[in-house]
Protein backbone atom coordinates (compact mmCIF):
# COMPACT_ATOMS: atom_id res chain seq x y z
CA UNK A 1 0.00 0.00 0.00
CA UNK A 2 2.85 2.66 0.93
CA UNK A 3 6.17 2.11 0.22
CA UNK A 4 8.72 4.72 1.83
CA UNK A 5 12.11 3.69 -0.05
CA UNK A 6 15.73 5.49 1.86
CA UNK A 7 13.52 8.64 1.73
CA UNK A 8 16.00 11.94 2.61
CA UNK A 9 15.62 15.31 3.37
CA UNK A 10 18.14 17.67 3.49
CA UNK A 11 17.97 21.36 4.59
CA UNK A 12 20.23 24.44 3.97
CA UNK A 13 20.41 26.23 6.97
CA UNK A 14 21.80 29.50 7.58
CA UNK A 15 23.77 30.20 10.55
CA UNK A 16 23.93 33.30 11.92
CA UNK A 17 25.64 34.68 15.38
CA UNK A 18 23.78 36.38 17.72
CA UNK A 19 22.51 39.53 18.09
CA UNK A 20 21.99 42.52 15.26
CA UNK A 21 25.26 42.64 14.85
CA UNK A 22 24.96 38.62 13.65
CA UNK A 23 21.98 39.26 11.66
CA UNK A 24 23.76 42.55 9.69
CA UNK A 25 26.59 40.38 9.04
CA UNK A 26 24.96 37.37 7.17
CA UNK A 27 23.12 39.75 5.15
CA UNK A 28 26.13 40.73 3.41
CA UNK A 29 28.40 37.18 3.97
CA UNK A 30 25.66 34.59 4.35
CA UNK A 31 26.93 31.34 6.05
CA UNK A 32 25.01 28.11 5.88
CA UNK A 33 25.02 24.45 6.27
CA UNK A 34 23.48 21.19 5.12
CA UNK A 35 20.96 19.59 7.68
CA UNK A 36 19.85 16.06 7.55
CA UNK A 37 16.54 16.73 8.99
CA UNK A 38 15.47 12.70 7.22
CA UNK A 39 18.02 9.67 7.20
CA UNK A 40 17.22 7.68 4.22
CA UNK A 41 13.81 6.02 5.98
CA UNK A 42 12.63 2.63 4.60
CA UNK A 43 9.52 1.09 6.09
CA UNK A 44 6.33 -0.39 4.27
CA UNK A 45 2.40 0.17 5.37
CA UNK A 46 -0.20 -2.74 4.45
CA UNK A 47 -3.53 -1.50 3.56
CA UNK A 48 -5.52 -1.08 6.56
CA UNK A 49 -2.85 -0.86 8.86
CA UNK A 50 -2.93 1.76 11.60
CA UNK A 51 0.90 3.13 12.10
CA UNK A 52 1.87 4.88 14.78
CA UNK A 53 4.72 7.28 14.11
CA UNK A 54 6.67 8.45 17.08
CA UNK A 55 9.99 9.99 18.33
CA UNK A 56 10.64 13.10 19.93
CA UNK A 57 9.94 16.71 18.87
CA UNK A 58 12.42 17.63 16.24
CA UNK A 59 13.44 13.36 15.20
CA UNK A 60 11.91 14.33 11.48
CA UNK A 61 8.24 12.58 11.94
CA UNK A 62 6.76 15.69 10.43
CA UNK A 63 9.33 16.13 8.05
CA UNK A 64 8.60 12.87 6.60
CA UNK A 65 4.53 13.07 7.31
CA UNK A 66 5.23 16.31 5.10
CA UNK A 67 7.00 14.22 2.21
CA UNK A 68 4.44 11.37 2.32
CA UNK A 69 1.63 14.08 1.73
CA UNK A 70 3.29 15.40 -1.04
CA UNK A 71 3.91 18.80 0.50
CA UNK A 72 7.78 18.71 1.15
CA UNK A 73 10.35 17.50 -2.14
CA UNK A 74 12.41 14.70 -1.20
CA UNK A 75 16.02 15.20 -1.25
CA UNK A 76 16.45 11.50 -2.49
CA UNK A 77 14.79 8.40 -1.84
CA UNK A 78 11.40 7.73 -3.02
CA UNK A 79 7.50 7.10 -1.36
CA UNK A 80 4.73 5.38 -3.63
CA UNK A 81 0.74 4.76 -2.68
CA UNK A 82 -1.09 2.45 -4.33
CA UNK A 83 1.69 2.97 -7.16
CA UNK A 84 1.73 6.39 -7.27
CA UNK A 85 4.23 9.05 -6.30
CA UNK A 86 3.80 12.18 -5.25
CA UNK A 87 6.58 14.45 -6.80
CA UNK A 88 5.73 12.88 -10.15
CA UNK A 89 1.83 13.42 -10.06
CA UNK A 90 0.92 15.46 -7.01
CA UNK A 91 -3.03 16.30 -8.20
CA UNK A 92 -4.20 12.44 -8.53
CA UNK A 93 -1.88 11.15 -5.68
CA UNK A 94 -3.86 13.67 -2.84
CA UNK A 95 -6.80 12.56 -3.83
CA UNK A 96 -6.19 9.17 -2.56
CA UNK A 97 -5.02 10.49 0.98
CA UNK A 98 -6.54 12.67 3.51
CA UNK A 99 -4.45 15.10 6.04
CA UNK A 100 -4.94 16.47 9.07
CA UNK A 101 -2.02 18.70 11.06
CA UNK A 102 -3.26 19.06 14.85
CA UNK A 103 -1.67 22.46 14.79
CA UNK A 104 -3.34 24.13 11.52
CA UNK A 105 -6.75 23.79 10.52
CA UNK A 106 -7.63 23.95 6.53
CA UNK A 107 -11.19 24.99 7.45
CA UNK A 108 -12.61 28.41 6.00
CA UNK A 109 -12.09 30.09 9.53
CA UNK A 110 -14.45 32.93 9.19
CA UNK A 111 -17.59 30.66 7.74
CA UNK A 112 -19.98 28.34 9.00
CA UNK A 113 -18.17 24.97 9.21
CA UNK A 114 -20.88 23.42 6.96
CA UNK A 115 -19.66 26.25 4.14
CA UNK A 116 -16.10 24.41 4.39
CA UNK A 117 -17.67 21.26 3.38
CA UNK A 118 -19.71 22.69 0.36
CA UNK A 119 -16.14 23.94 -0.99
CA UNK A 120 -14.24 20.56 -0.43
CA UNK A 121 -17.24 18.75 -2.08
CA UNK A 122 -16.44 20.83 -5.55
CA UNK A 123 -12.53 20.51 -5.18
CA UNK A 124 -12.52 16.52 -4.54
CA UNK A 125 -15.61 16.00 -6.98
CA UNK A 126 -17.65 14.41 -4.77
CA UNK A 127 -20.73 13.72 -6.69
CA UNK A 128 -24.23 15.23 -4.53
CA UNK A 129 -25.34 11.39 -3.47
CA UNK A 130 -21.91 9.99 -2.37
CA UNK A 131 -21.92 13.68 -0.54
CA UNK A 132 -25.08 13.58 1.45
CA UNK A 133 -24.10 9.69 2.41
CA UNK A 134 -21.11 10.79 2.85
CA UNK A 135 -21.48 13.47 5.84
CA UNK A 136 -24.28 11.61 6.92
CA UNK A 137 -21.66 9.18 7.99
CA UNK A 138 -19.09 11.78 9.25
CA UNK A 139 -21.63 13.34 11.20
CA UNK A 140 -22.61 10.00 13.09
CA UNK A 141 -18.66 9.12 13.71
CA UNK A 142 -17.70 12.80 14.68
CA UNK A 143 -20.73 13.79 16.01
CA UNK A 144 -20.71 17.45 13.76
CA UNK A 145 -24.39 18.29 14.37
CA UNK A 146 -24.17 20.41 17.41
CA UNK A 147 -21.65 22.99 15.84
CA UNK A 148 -22.07 22.32 11.55
CA UNK A 149 -23.66 25.85 11.29
CA UNK A 150 -21.30 27.52 13.49
CA UNK A 151 -18.75 29.84 12.06
CA UNK A 152 -15.31 27.77 12.46
CA UNK A 153 -14.06 30.28 14.29
CA UNK A 154 -15.88 30.17 17.28
CA UNK A 155 -15.74 25.76 17.53
CA UNK A 156 -13.85 24.65 20.66
CA UNK A 157 -10.38 23.11 19.94
CA UNK A 158 -12.29 19.45 20.18
CA UNK A 159 -15.01 20.42 17.85
CA UNK A 160 -12.65 21.50 15.19
CA UNK A 161 -10.41 18.67 15.42
CA UNK A 162 -13.30 16.74 14.95
CA UNK A 163 -14.44 19.26 12.01
CA UNK A 164 -10.37 19.03 10.47
CA UNK A 165 -10.85 15.32 10.58
CA UNK A 166 -14.70 15.00 9.44
CA UNK A 167 -12.72 17.66 6.21
CA UNK A 168 -9.68 15.20 5.67
CA UNK A 169 -12.05 12.18 5.17
CA UNK A 170 -14.84 13.94 3.02
CA UNK A 171 -13.49 12.13 -0.10
CA UNK A 172 -13.27 8.68 1.32
CA UNK A 173 -9.11 8.70 0.88
CA UNK A 174 -7.52 5.37 1.32
CA UNK A 175 -4.74 6.80 3.29
CA UNK A 176 -5.43 9.12 6.21
CA UNK A 177 -2.43 11.14 7.79
CA UNK A 178 -2.87 12.47 11.20
CA UNK A 179 -0.07 14.86 12.76
CA UNK A 180 -0.80 14.93 16.27
CA UNK A 181 -4.20 14.60 16.36
CA UNK A 182 -5.35 14.59 20.06
CA UNK A 183 -2.78 17.69 20.84
CA UNK A 184 -4.54 19.96 23.31
CA UNK A 185 -7.27 18.00 23.92
CA UNK A 186 -8.99 16.85 27.13
CA UNK A 187 -9.12 12.43 28.21
CA UNK A 188 -12.90 12.36 27.09
CA UNK A 189 -12.37 14.46 23.44
CA UNK A 190 -9.24 12.57 23.03
CA UNK A 191 -11.12 9.15 23.53
CA UNK A 192 -14.02 10.08 21.02
CA UNK A 193 -11.59 11.18 18.56
CA UNK A 194 -9.36 7.62 18.93
CA UNK A 195 -13.08 6.33 18.92
CA UNK A 196 -13.87 7.39 15.43
CA UNK A 197 -9.98 6.76 13.97
CA UNK A 198 -10.75 3.21 14.91
CA UNK A 199 -14.37 3.10 13.42
CA UNK A 200 -13.04 4.27 10.28
CA UNK A 201 -10.41 2.34 9.48
CA UNK A 202 -12.59 -0.99 10.72
CA UNK A 203 -15.56 0.22 8.24
CA UNK A 204 -13.66 1.35 5.42
CA UNK A 205 -10.48 0.13 6.20
CA UNK A 206 -8.46 3.15 5.40
CA UNK A 207 -5.00 2.80 6.21
CA UNK A 208 -3.66 5.39 9.30
CA UNK A 209 -0.25 7.09 10.12
CA UNK A 210 -0.39 8.50 12.84
CA UNK A 211 2.37 10.74 14.82
CA UNK A 212 1.41 11.61 18.35
CA UNK A 213 2.87 12.14 21.84
CA UNK A 214 0.58 10.69 23.68
CA UNK A 215 1.46 6.87 23.83
CA UNK A 216 -2.42 5.99 24.66
CA UNK A 217 -2.96 7.13 21.03
CA UNK A 218 -0.88 4.27 19.96
CA UNK A 219 -1.67 1.98 22.44
CA UNK A 220 -5.51 2.07 21.65
CA UNK A 221 -5.19 2.64 17.93
CA UNK A 222 -2.21 0.30 16.93
CA UNK A 223 -0.61 -2.50 16.51
CA UNK A 224 2.55 -1.69 15.02
CA UNK A 225 4.99 1.62 15.21
CA UNK A 226 7.76 2.64 13.89
CA UNK A 227 10.34 5.04 15.72
CA UNK A 228 12.20 7.53 14.83
CA UNK A 229 15.09 9.75 16.02
CA UNK A 230 17.26 12.12 14.19
CA UNK A 231 15.76 11.25 10.79
CA UNK A 232 16.86 7.44 11.24
CA UNK A 233 14.47 4.53 11.46
CA UNK A 234 15.62 3.50 15.14
CA UNK A 235 12.31 0.71 15.86
CA UNK A 236 9.85 -0.76 13.35
CA UNK A 237 7.69 -3.53 14.99
CA UNK A 238 4.62 -4.53 16.82
CA UNK A 239 3.99 -2.99 20.30
CA UNK A 240 3.80 -6.15 22.08
CA UNK A 241 7.71 -7.23 20.37
CA UNK A 242 8.63 -3.49 21.74
CA UNK A 243 8.00 -4.38 24.90
CA UNK A 244 10.00 -7.96 24.75
CA UNK A 245 12.91 -6.16 23.45
CA UNK A 246 12.97 -2.95 25.63
CA UNK A 247 10.53 -3.68 28.73
CA UNK A 248 12.47 -5.71 31.08
CA UNK A 249 11.78 -3.03 33.02
CA UNK A 250 9.88 -3.26 36.26
CA UNK A 251 8.90 -0.68 38.92
CA UNK A 252 8.79 -1.36 42.52
CA UNK A 253 7.08 0.62 44.39
CA UNK A 254 6.92 0.71 48.23
CA UNK A 255 6.29 3.22 51.44
CA UNK A 256 8.57 3.35 53.98
CA UNK A 257 9.19 4.98 57.76
CA UNK A 258 12.63 4.92 57.64
CA UNK A 259 14.80 7.88 56.44
CA UNK A 260 16.87 7.74 53.71
CA UNK A 261 15.58 4.83 52.67
CA UNK A 262 17.02 4.50 49.15
CA UNK A 263 20.96 5.79 50.86
CA UNK A 264 20.64 2.94 53.10
CA UNK A 265 19.57 0.09 50.67
CA UNK A 266 22.19 1.00 48.03
CA UNK A 267 20.69 -0.56 44.87
CA UNK A 268 23.51 -0.02 42.63
CA UNK A 269 26.39 -1.43 44.83
CA UNK A 270 24.61 -4.27 45.90
CA UNK A 271 22.98 -5.24 42.64
CA UNK A 272 25.43 -4.78 39.30
CA UNK A 273 23.13 -2.66 37.51
CA UNK A 274 24.50 0.26 35.39
CA UNK A 275 22.68 3.52 35.27
CA UNK A 276 21.15 2.31 32.52
CA UNK A 277 19.00 -0.38 33.83
CA UNK A 278 18.49 1.46 36.90
CA UNK A 279 16.68 4.89 38.66
CA UNK A 280 15.25 5.27 41.85
CA UNK A 281 13.07 8.37 42.47
CA UNK A 282 11.96 8.92 46.41
CA UNK A 283 9.36 11.31 47.71
CA UNK A 284 8.49 11.84 51.29
CA UNK A 285 7.73 8.44 52.18
CA UNK A 286 7.42 6.48 48.87
CA UNK A 287 10.34 5.31 46.86
CA UNK A 288 10.21 4.11 43.28
CA UNK A 289 12.42 1.80 42.00
CA UNK A 290 12.94 0.80 38.23
CA UNK A 291 14.90 -1.75 37.28
CA UNK A 292 16.26 -4.22 34.45
CA UNK A 293 14.57 -7.04 34.98
CA UNK A 294 16.52 -9.47 32.97
CA UNK A 295 19.52 -8.61 35.13
CA UNK A 296 18.48 -8.46 38.21
CA UNK A 297 15.33 -11.21 38.64
CA UNK A 298 12.27 -9.40 40.34
CA UNK A 299 12.23 -12.09 43.44
CA UNK A 300 15.81 -11.23 44.44
CA UNK A 301 14.70 -7.30 44.25
CA UNK A 302 12.09 -8.19 46.67
CA UNK A 303 13.47 -10.05 48.89
CA UNK A 304 16.59 -8.13 49.53
CA UNK A 305 14.14 -4.91 50.02
CA UNK A 306 12.18 -6.80 52.51
CA UNK A 307 15.33 -7.91 54.19
CA UNK A 308 16.81 -4.61 54.73
CA UNK A 309 14.36 -2.33 55.78
CA UNK A 310 10.39 -2.44 57.23
CA UNK A 311 7.97 -1.42 54.57
CA UNK A 312 4.19 -0.75 53.70
CA UNK A 313 2.16 -1.15 50.85
CA UNK A 314 4.97 -2.39 48.27
CA UNK A 315 4.36 -3.56 44.83
CA UNK A 316 6.06 -4.16 41.63
CA UNK A 317 4.35 -3.11 37.99
CA UNK A 318 5.30 -3.91 34.66
CA UNK A 319 7.03 -1.09 32.87
CA UNK A 320 4.33 0.64 30.62
CA UNK A 321 5.09 1.94 26.94
CA UNK A 322 5.64 5.02 28.45
CA UNK A 323 8.32 3.94 29.96
CA UNK A 324 9.61 2.57 27.58
CA UNK A 325 9.71 4.97 25.09
CA UNK A 326 11.20 7.65 27.72
CA UNK A 327 13.97 5.33 27.94
CA UNK A 328 14.55 5.03 24.07
CA UNK A 329 14.14 8.85 23.38
CA UNK A 330 16.65 9.55 26.36
CA UNK A 331 19.58 7.43 24.89
CA UNK A 332 18.95 6.05 21.23
CA UNK A 333 18.46 2.53 20.68
CA UNK A 334 21.39 0.22 19.75
CA UNK B 1 -12.47 21.41 -22.06
CA UNK B 2 -13.59 19.54 -19.28
CA UNK B 3 -10.77 21.55 -17.38
CA UNK B 4 -11.88 24.99 -18.04
CA UNK B 5 -15.28 24.04 -16.67
CA UNK B 6 -14.01 22.79 -13.58
CA UNK B 7 -11.58 25.86 -13.08
CA UNK B 8 -14.79 28.24 -13.74
CA UNK B 9 -16.59 26.10 -11.01
CA UNK B 10 -14.26 26.45 -8.75
CA UNK B 11 -13.40 29.92 -9.14
CA UNK B 12 -17.48 30.41 -8.67
CA UNK B 13 -17.29 28.66 -5.54
CA UNK B 14 -14.34 30.67 -3.71
CA UNK B 15 -15.60 34.07 -5.14
CA UNK B 16 -18.91 32.71 -3.24
CA UNK B 17 -17.49 32.03 -0.33
CA UNK B 18 -15.61 35.43 -0.17
CA UNK B 19 -18.68 37.39 -0.27
CA UNK B 20 -20.09 35.01 2.13
CA UNK B 21 -17.52 36.35 4.20
CA UNK B 22 -17.47 39.33 3.85
CA UNK B 23 -21.17 39.54 4.90
CA UNK B 24 -20.00 37.51 7.90
CA UNK B 25 -19.01 40.54 9.50
CA UNK B 26 -21.71 43.45 8.30
CA UNK B 27 -20.42 46.62 10.73
CA UNK B 28 -17.24 45.91 8.97
CA UNK B 29 -18.50 45.14 5.63
CA UNK B 30 -20.65 48.70 5.78
CA UNK B 31 -17.26 51.16 7.28
CA UNK B 32 -15.76 49.62 4.44
CA UNK B 33 -18.08 50.41 1.64
CA UNK B 34 -18.38 54.17 3.58
CA UNK B 35 -14.54 54.70 3.65
CA UNK B 36 -13.96 52.90 0.03
CA UNK B 37 -16.21 55.95 -1.28
CA UNK B 38 -14.51 58.65 0.64
CA UNK B 39 -11.44 57.53 -0.91
CA UNK B 40 -12.40 57.42 -3.70
CA UNK B 41 -13.69 61.21 -3.73
CA UNK B 42 -10.31 62.09 -2.09
CA UNK B 43 -8.97 60.42 -4.81
CA UNK B 44 -10.62 62.09 -7.33
CA UNK B 45 -10.09 65.55 -5.75
CA UNK B 46 -6.05 64.77 -5.86
CA UNK B 47 -6.64 64.08 -9.63
CA UNK B 48 -8.07 67.01 -10.54
CA UNK B 49 -5.96 69.55 -8.60
CA UNK B 50 -2.96 67.27 -11.23
CA UNK B 51 -4.49 67.63 -14.13
CA UNK B 52 -5.88 71.49 -13.89
CA UNK B 53 -2.09 72.08 -13.51
CA UNK B 54 -0.68 70.57 -16.64
CA UNK B 55 -2.68 72.02 -19.91
CA UNK B 56 0.08 70.52 -22.02
CA UNK B 57 2.88 67.41 -21.28
CA UNK B 58 5.16 67.12 -24.21
CA UNK B 59 2.52 67.39 -27.24
CA UNK B 60 -0.05 65.16 -24.88
CA UNK B 61 -3.10 66.79 -24.31
CA UNK B 62 -4.90 66.89 -20.54
CA UNK B 63 -7.60 64.63 -22.05
CA UNK B 64 -4.77 62.25 -23.38
CA UNK B 65 -3.04 61.86 -20.17
CA UNK B 66 -6.23 61.73 -18.16
CA UNK B 67 -6.83 58.90 -21.01
CA UNK B 68 -3.69 57.02 -20.42
CA UNK B 69 -3.83 57.31 -16.69
CA UNK B 70 -7.50 55.71 -16.73
CA UNK B 71 -6.34 53.23 -19.22
CA UNK B 72 -3.38 52.37 -16.56
CA UNK B 73 -5.82 51.69 -13.58
CA UNK B 74 -7.86 49.00 -15.54
CA UNK B 75 -5.43 46.30 -15.85
CA UNK B 76 -4.71 47.16 -12.07
CA UNK B 77 -7.70 47.29 -10.86
CA UNK B 78 -8.91 43.75 -12.59
CA UNK B 79 -5.42 42.42 -11.07
CA UNK B 80 -6.08 43.80 -7.48
CA UNK B 81 -9.13 42.77 -7.75
CA UNK B 82 -8.78 38.73 -8.52
CA UNK B 83 -4.94 37.92 -7.99
CA UNK B 84 -4.56 40.12 -4.68
CA UNK B 85 -4.27 36.95 -2.54
CA UNK B 86 -0.67 36.83 -4.12
CA UNK B 87 0.77 39.21 -1.91
CA UNK B 88 -0.10 37.12 1.24
CA UNK B 89 2.33 34.79 -0.61
CA UNK B 90 5.06 36.67 -0.53
CA UNK B 91 4.30 38.12 3.02
CA UNK B 92 3.08 34.88 5.58
CA UNK B 93 1.77 32.13 3.60
CA UNK B 94 4.61 30.92 2.73
CA UNK B 95 7.41 31.79 5.63
CA UNK B 96 4.44 30.15 8.41
CA UNK B 97 4.18 27.44 6.58
CA UNK B 98 0.90 27.69 5.76
CA UNK B 99 1.56 26.77 2.38
CA UNK B 100 1.06 23.34 3.16
CA UNK B 101 -2.69 23.53 2.94
CA UNK B 102 -2.65 24.33 -0.93
CA UNK B 103 0.11 21.22 -1.71
CA UNK B 104 -2.51 18.83 -0.15
CA UNK B 105 -5.39 19.51 -2.56
CA UNK B 106 -5.95 18.03 -5.97
CA UNK B 107 -6.33 21.72 -7.81
CA UNK B 108 -3.16 23.76 -9.09
CA UNK B 109 -1.90 25.29 -6.71
CA UNK B 110 -1.33 28.80 -8.52
CA UNK B 111 -4.77 28.27 -9.75
CA UNK B 112 -6.01 28.38 -6.18
CA UNK B 113 -3.80 31.03 -4.44
CA UNK B 114 -5.19 33.34 -7.24
CA UNK B 115 -8.70 32.26 -7.11
CA UNK B 116 -9.50 31.79 -3.88
CA UNK B 117 -9.44 35.58 -2.00
CA UNK B 118 -10.78 38.79 -4.48
CA UNK B 119 -10.44 41.90 -2.78
CA UNK B 120 -13.28 44.35 -3.29
CA UNK B 121 -11.00 47.93 -3.14
CA UNK B 122 -9.88 47.30 -6.08
CA UNK B 123 -13.58 48.20 -7.21
CA UNK B 124 -12.01 52.01 -6.76
CA UNK B 125 -9.46 51.37 -8.98
CA UNK B 126 -11.38 49.64 -11.86
CA UNK B 127 -14.95 52.25 -11.40
CA UNK B 128 -11.87 55.11 -11.37
CA UNK B 129 -10.50 53.96 -14.43
CA UNK B 130 -13.14 53.20 -16.76
CA UNK B 131 -14.70 56.61 -15.58
CA UNK B 132 -11.47 58.24 -16.53
CA UNK B 133 -11.36 56.54 -19.68
CA UNK B 134 -15.10 57.34 -20.80
CA UNK B 135 -14.49 61.19 -19.31
CA UNK B 136 -11.53 61.82 -21.80
CA UNK B 137 -12.26 60.07 -25.22
CA UNK B 138 -15.50 62.71 -24.92
CA UNK B 139 -12.54 65.30 -25.68
CA UNK B 140 -10.14 63.29 -27.59
CA UNK B 141 -10.63 63.82 -31.32
CA UNK B 142 -9.80 60.40 -32.78
CA UNK B 143 -10.97 58.46 -35.15
CA UNK B 144 -12.75 56.21 -32.92
CA UNK B 145 -13.73 53.38 -35.15
CA UNK B 146 -14.98 49.81 -34.38
CA UNK B 147 -11.74 48.38 -34.28
CA UNK B 148 -9.91 50.59 -32.32
CA UNK B 149 -12.46 50.48 -29.39
CA UNK B 150 -12.11 46.44 -29.91
CA UNK B 151 -9.09 46.63 -29.56
CA UNK B 152 -9.04 48.41 -26.86
CA UNK B 153 -11.66 45.93 -25.05
CA UNK B 154 -9.38 42.76 -26.73
CA UNK B 155 -6.18 44.24 -24.74
CA UNK B 156 -7.27 44.54 -20.79
CA UNK B 157 -6.93 41.09 -20.68
CA UNK B 158 -3.82 40.63 -21.66
CA UNK B 159 -2.09 43.66 -19.59
CA UNK B 160 -3.79 42.47 -16.96
CA UNK B 161 -1.65 39.75 -17.47
CA UNK B 162 1.77 41.67 -17.05
CA UNK B 163 0.55 42.62 -14.04
CA UNK B 164 -0.30 38.92 -12.76
CA UNK B 165 2.68 37.55 -14.21
CA UNK B 166 5.20 40.42 -12.96
CA UNK B 167 3.42 39.58 -9.17
CA UNK B 168 3.69 36.02 -10.27
CA UNK B 169 6.89 36.18 -10.49
CA UNK B 170 8.42 37.90 -7.43
CA UNK B 171 5.81 35.87 -4.99
CA UNK B 172 7.35 33.02 -5.85
CA UNK B 173 10.82 34.58 -4.58
CA UNK B 174 9.54 33.48 -1.27
CA UNK B 175 9.80 29.26 -2.09
CA UNK B 176 13.48 30.26 -1.50
CA UNK B 177 13.44 33.31 0.71
CA UNK B 178 10.39 32.56 2.65
CA UNK B 179 9.56 36.47 2.17
CA UNK B 180 9.61 38.28 -0.48
CA UNK B 181 6.76 40.90 0.08
CA UNK B 182 8.99 43.59 -0.26
CA UNK B 183 10.38 42.38 -3.36
CA UNK B 184 6.60 42.26 -4.98
CA UNK B 185 6.03 45.78 -3.80
CA UNK B 186 9.24 46.96 -5.17
CA UNK B 187 8.35 45.68 -8.58
CA UNK B 188 4.76 46.68 -8.24
CA UNK B 189 5.35 50.00 -7.64
CA UNK B 190 7.35 50.58 -11.05
CA UNK B 191 3.60 50.07 -12.33
CA UNK B 192 3.14 53.80 -10.86
CA UNK B 193 5.17 55.15 -13.70
CA UNK B 194 2.86 53.56 -16.35
CA UNK B 195 0.11 56.24 -15.37
CA UNK B 196 1.97 59.34 -17.36
CA UNK B 197 3.38 58.62 -21.15
CA UNK B 198 6.22 57.59 -21.57
CA UNK B 199 7.58 60.24 -23.19
CA UNK B 200 8.29 62.18 -20.27
CA UNK B 201 10.21 60.09 -18.79
CA UNK B 202 14.14 59.94 -19.58
CA UNK B 203 15.74 56.94 -22.31
CA UNK B 204 17.03 54.95 -19.37
CA UNK B 205 13.34 54.75 -17.08
CA UNK B 206 11.60 54.67 -20.94
CA UNK B 207 13.82 51.86 -21.41
CA UNK B 208 13.43 49.69 -18.40
CA UNK B 209 9.33 50.40 -18.01
CA UNK B 210 9.21 49.09 -21.82
CA UNK B 211 11.70 46.13 -21.74
CA UNK B 212 12.56 45.30 -18.14
CA UNK B 213 9.80 46.10 -16.06
CA UNK B 214 7.23 46.61 -18.73
CA UNK B 215 4.68 48.36 -16.94
CA UNK B 216 4.36 50.80 -20.15
CA UNK B 217 2.60 48.51 -22.13
CA UNK B 218 0.17 48.38 -20.07
CA UNK B 219 -1.26 52.02 -21.05
CA UNK B 220 1.22 54.07 -22.48
CA UNK B 221 2.13 52.08 -25.79
CA UNK B 222 -2.07 50.94 -26.65
CA UNK B 223 -3.12 54.44 -26.17
CA UNK B 224 -0.47 54.82 -28.71
CA UNK B 225 -2.66 52.84 -30.93
CA UNK B 226 -6.21 53.76 -29.98
CA UNK B 227 -5.55 57.21 -29.81
CA UNK B 228 -3.53 57.87 -32.68
CA UNK B 229 -3.05 55.08 -34.80
CA UNK B 230 0.41 54.64 -34.94
CA UNK B 231 2.13 51.38 -35.01
CA UNK B 232 -0.28 48.49 -34.13
CA UNK B 233 2.51 45.98 -33.92
CA UNK B 234 4.49 47.19 -31.54
CA UNK B 235 2.22 48.79 -29.69
CA UNK B 236 -0.55 45.85 -29.73
CA UNK B 237 2.09 43.44 -30.38
CA UNK B 238 4.62 43.98 -27.16
CA UNK B 239 1.94 43.88 -24.61
CA UNK B 240 0.40 40.64 -25.76
CA UNK B 241 3.67 39.05 -26.09
CA UNK B 242 4.88 40.58 -23.00
CA UNK B 243 1.43 39.10 -20.93
CA UNK B 244 2.56 35.74 -22.47
CA UNK B 245 6.27 35.79 -21.73
CA UNK B 246 5.99 37.16 -17.79
CA UNK B 247 2.56 35.11 -17.33
CA UNK B 248 4.38 31.89 -18.68
CA UNK B 249 7.99 33.09 -16.47
CA UNK B 250 5.30 33.56 -13.42
CA UNK B 251 3.82 30.15 -13.85
CA UNK B 252 7.12 28.12 -14.23
CA UNK B 253 9.35 30.07 -11.41
CA UNK B 254 6.37 29.14 -9.16
CA UNK B 255 6.40 25.54 -9.86
CA UNK B 256 10.51 25.43 -9.56
CA UNK B 257 9.82 27.44 -6.15
CA UNK B 258 7.48 24.38 -5.29
CA UNK B 259 10.15 21.89 -5.10
CA UNK B 260 11.88 24.41 -2.73
CA UNK B 261 9.26 24.81 -0.80
CA UNK B 262 10.06 23.85 3.08
CA UNK B 263 6.61 24.42 5.03
CA UNK B 264 7.04 24.99 8.85
CA UNK B 265 8.67 22.86 11.90
CA UNK B 266 5.15 21.91 13.58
Amino acid sequence: MITVDKLRKEFKKTVKEPGLKGSVKSLFRPKSEKVVAVRDISFEVAEGEILGFIGPNGAGKSTVIKMLTGILTPTSGSCTINGKNPTQNRKSYVKEIGVVFGQRTQLWWDLPLRETYGVLKEIYEVPDDRYKKRMAFLNEVLELDDFIASPVRTLSLGQRMRADIAASLLHSPKVLFLDEPTIGLDVVVKDNIRKAIEHINRQEKTTVILTTHDLADIEQLSKRIVMIDKGTNVFDGTIASLKAKYGQIRELSFETASPNAAEALGYDRHFSLGKDDLSVETEGNSVKVRFNSSVVPVSDMLSYTLEKINVSDISVKDADIEEIIRRLYGQGVE
Amino acid sequence: MKNIKRAFRIHRIFMAQEFKRMMEYKGDFIVGIISFFLVQLSNLLFLWIIFSRIPNLMGWTVNEVVFIYGLSLIPKGIDHFYFDNLWSIGFFIVRKGDFDKYLTRPVNTLFHVLTEKIQIDALGELIMGVALVCVSVQGISAQWDVFRILAMILMIPFITLIFTGIKTITASVAFWTKRSGNVIYMFYMVSDFAKYPAAIYNRFVRNVITYIIPFALTSYYPALFILRGENPLFNLGMPILASVVLMGAGIFVWHRGLRAYESAGS
